[in-house]
């Protein structure tokens, strides 16, 4: 280890600046990476990118349908920030969306036409936490008693949910499944005063939902006591025993809790633009997508927001992408690659790089990277 | 009802289960490193795409298998350098490898003048052994009816295990993944060791994912692969990070597989079970088999190497 060409030590607390410029330098490099592609495959990235825009943003339409892509993706980002901040891998947001999605609409059915909004509406929402919840307890309670890798049973769980709802849909005469079409099954819609209103073309009132638990899920994680303890354990298990915290407990909370998120965005799908439990419209990935934004959001509820607004964005332009001849999975491609420079972009947050001017202080934490 | 259904059952679920040989030892070789990798079904699909294509323009199975190898190994440089080099968290790491080689697989796959999607595979892996020996009863289909990766397969579990517990170098990875600072004290390279046996990893995700795309799905289609990859993972588990049992559990797990297809065919009572239900068994019984077989300290009576998925700092010791 004589020759060191860079030195590497950990960074206090990093700058806001840099905080929101690595982000951004993800977006960007994963832009520039998306356009060595295309080029490759003999498409013009400056069309496909331009085309993406338009889609996205181009018009009342395009901000209002990327608005309602955002809207679970916050709820699913949100799911990934609050349990990963406490090193709780959930990664079965997917599942208990769906799950969400399957209680929301079962709620709506059963209530039927007589129920008001002011009941239905509120009911059905919860009624996808509480789906989220469970089934995500399906994979904490193993794992705070018998201390069970929830990574594996959270990933199981996904395809039990989506096999369970296509059996509630394609495989059975559940009362999900509209008995009044015959040709191709699809779900039963749940009635009008369960739906939430819309207001500016499609778009309905769960983005404000969507974006109210945010500053909740903010105040709760950031600002409570039940927050600051999470917090601790996150940080250190142990220093948070010896705090007199009892850690199964609040491991089991926030596993709840972030299945009670993803769950709400089932809900919101189902009284929102979808109206029914319906395999076809259920958008697949989003509890993957959630991830990306909790991770390019560095976990924080409210940055959950536009990084939401951006990758629902990109969900919204890639089917665009098609009437230019251009694959829509593109945007798949995109999103895994802004992921990759996202999760690469926190070791210049955690680290400082520098050039070495005299030999290290013996005794200080830096270390060589072999160049 | 033919009485020997369940023997072309158990033919076929060794076909289906040996991607997942592929995968799961490549997992198992990745993980006894210390890393865990849940990029295994993006890799898979980088296999299975850039192993089509090569065939595809060239007729030439083996040059199919050859690139999907490589491909494999050289998408798995990501998870590679975001986790042993700046040492960012492996899950989320492996998930962006996943998310980012599933979409490079379905784009180039659908991309260019002439895409690839529809297009069926111009050859695919077929028996090795004439007819009329795998006409034989009951070792005939079970054992001599197979294709040579099947065969491979059966190799590659042999040689993976004489590699982990027989050889010095295997040696030398397994206490890398018990102890990293030990290993490195005796003189180990720690990151080399992790670099090779995730790549190493990776070259078996792609060669599992290339035989979805030239035997099980010969048609080049956006998701040839189903869970393969995810189910690996599990099945790492389940096999105790031993290739032997990962042989056996890939292949059963192949079989419930063939067995959720096959109870259509047996008319009442059995075709009357819904097949979405049927779907969730594997899964559910692998989260069952997890809860009762690696909860908590038996994960590591199991053979969980105690340094998974922990960054190493050299300087933390």
């Amino acid at each position: 280890m004589t020759s060191r060409r860079f030195i590497v030590e950990p960074r206090g607390l990093a700058s806001m600046r840099l905080l929101l410029l690595v982000p951004m330098a993800s977006v960007l490099a994963a832009l520039i990476l998306g356009a060595i592609f295309l080029t490759l495959t003999g498409e013009s990235p400056w069309d496909v990118y331009k085309k993406m825009v338009d889609a996205a943003f181009g018009d009342g339409r395009g901000i209002s349908e990327t608005l309602i892509s955002a809207t679970p993706l916050i709820l699913t980002g949100l799911a990934a920030a609050v349990a990963f901040k406490m090193l709780v891998w959930n990664i079965g947001a997917e599942g208990q969306f769906l799950l969400g999605a399957i209680f929301a609409a079962g709620v709506g059915i059963w209530l039927g036409d007589g129920a008001p909004a002011a009941i239905a509406v509120p009911l059905i929402i919860i009624a996808g936490a509480v789906g989220g919840a469970f089934f995500a307890g399906l994979s904490a309670v193993p794992r705070v008693y018998l201390v069970t890798n929830e990574i594996i049973t959270t990933l199981m769980l996904n395809f039990i949910a989506l096999s369970f709802m296509n059996y509630l849909i394609f495989g059975s005469n559940s009362p999900w499944r509209d008995q009044a079409v015959s040709t191709f099954p699809q779900g039963r819609p749940i009635p009008e005063a369960g739906r939430l209103p819309e207001f500016f073309n499609r778009l309905d009132y769960g983005i404000f939902v969507a974006v109210a638990l945010a500053i909740v899920a903010y105040v709760l994680i950031d600002k409570s006591r039940w927050g600051f303890e999470v917090r601790v354990v996150g940080d250190s298990a142990n220093t948070a025993r010896y705090a007199g915290i009892t850690v199964p407990r609040k491991i089991l909370g926030v596993f709840l809790l972030s299945g009670a998120l993803a769950g709400l965005a089932g809900s919101l799908f189902v009284a929102g633009t979808v109206g029914a439990l319906d395999p076809r419209s259920l958008d697949l990935g989003l509890g993957f997508t959630g991830i990306i934004v909790a991770a390019l959001a560095r976990l924080h509820p409210l940055a959950v927001v536009p990084v939401a607004v951006l990758m629902g964005a990109l969900n919204n332009a890639g089917p665009s992408l098609q009437s230019i001849g251009v694959p829509p999975e593109t945007v798949t491609m995109l999103q895994g690659a802004i992921l990759v420079f996202a999760v690469a972009g926190e070791f210049f947050i955690a680290n400082r790089i520098r050039r070495p001017e005299h030999e290290a202080v013996p005794g200080t934490t830096s270390t060589e990277v072999p160049a | 009802m033919n009485d020997w259904w369940w023997v072309s059952t158990v033919a076929f679920g060794i076909g289906l289960g040996t991607p997942l040989v592929f995968a799961t030892i490549g997992e198992i070789i990745t993980e006894r490193a210390g890393i865990l990798n849940l990029g295994v079904q993006g890799t898979m699909l980088v296999g299975a795409v850039s192993g089509f294509w090569a065939t595809f323009n060239s007729g030439s199975l083996i040059l199919g298998v050859l690139v999907a190898i490589l491909a494999g190994a050289a998408v798995s440089i990501i998870h590679a350098f975001l986790s042993i080099t700046l040492r960012v968290s492996q899950i989320v790491s492996g998930l962006a490898l996943t998310l980012f080689g599933t979409g490079l697989a379905s784009f180039l796959g659908k991309v260019g003048s002439e895409p690839l999607v529809g297009e069926p595979s111009l050859v695919t892996f077929g028996a090795i052994f004439e007819d009329g020996i795998a006409d034989w009863p009951l070792i005939g289909p079970i054992v001599l009816g197979h294709d040579l990766l099947v065969y491979v397969g059966v190799l590659t579990a042999a040689a993976a295990s004489y590699y982990l517990f027989r050889t010095k170098l295997g040696l030398s990875l397994r206490a890398v993944g018990e102890d990293p600072a030990s290993a490195e004290a005796a003189g180990i390279n720690v990151s080399h060791v992790r670099y090779v046996h995730v790549l190493i990893g990776g070259a078996l995700s792609g060669l599992g994912g290339a035989y979805f795309a030239l035997k099980i799905v010969p048609t080049w289609q956006d998701d040839p692969i189903g869970a393969a990859g995810w189910i690996a993972i599990a099945l790492v588990i389940l096999a105790s990070w031993r290739p032997w049992r990962a042989l056996f559990v890939a292949y059963a797990f192949g079989f419930a597989q063939f067995l959720e297809l096959r109870l259509q065919t047996l008319g009442e009572p059995w075709s009357s079970i819904p097949s979405t239900l049927l779907a969730m068994i594997p899964f559910a019984l692998a989260i069952i088999a997890m809860i009762v077989v690696a909860s908590g300290k038996r994960a590591r009576l199991l053979g969980a190497p105690a340094a998974l998925a922990v960054p190493y700092f050299r300087e933390q010791r």
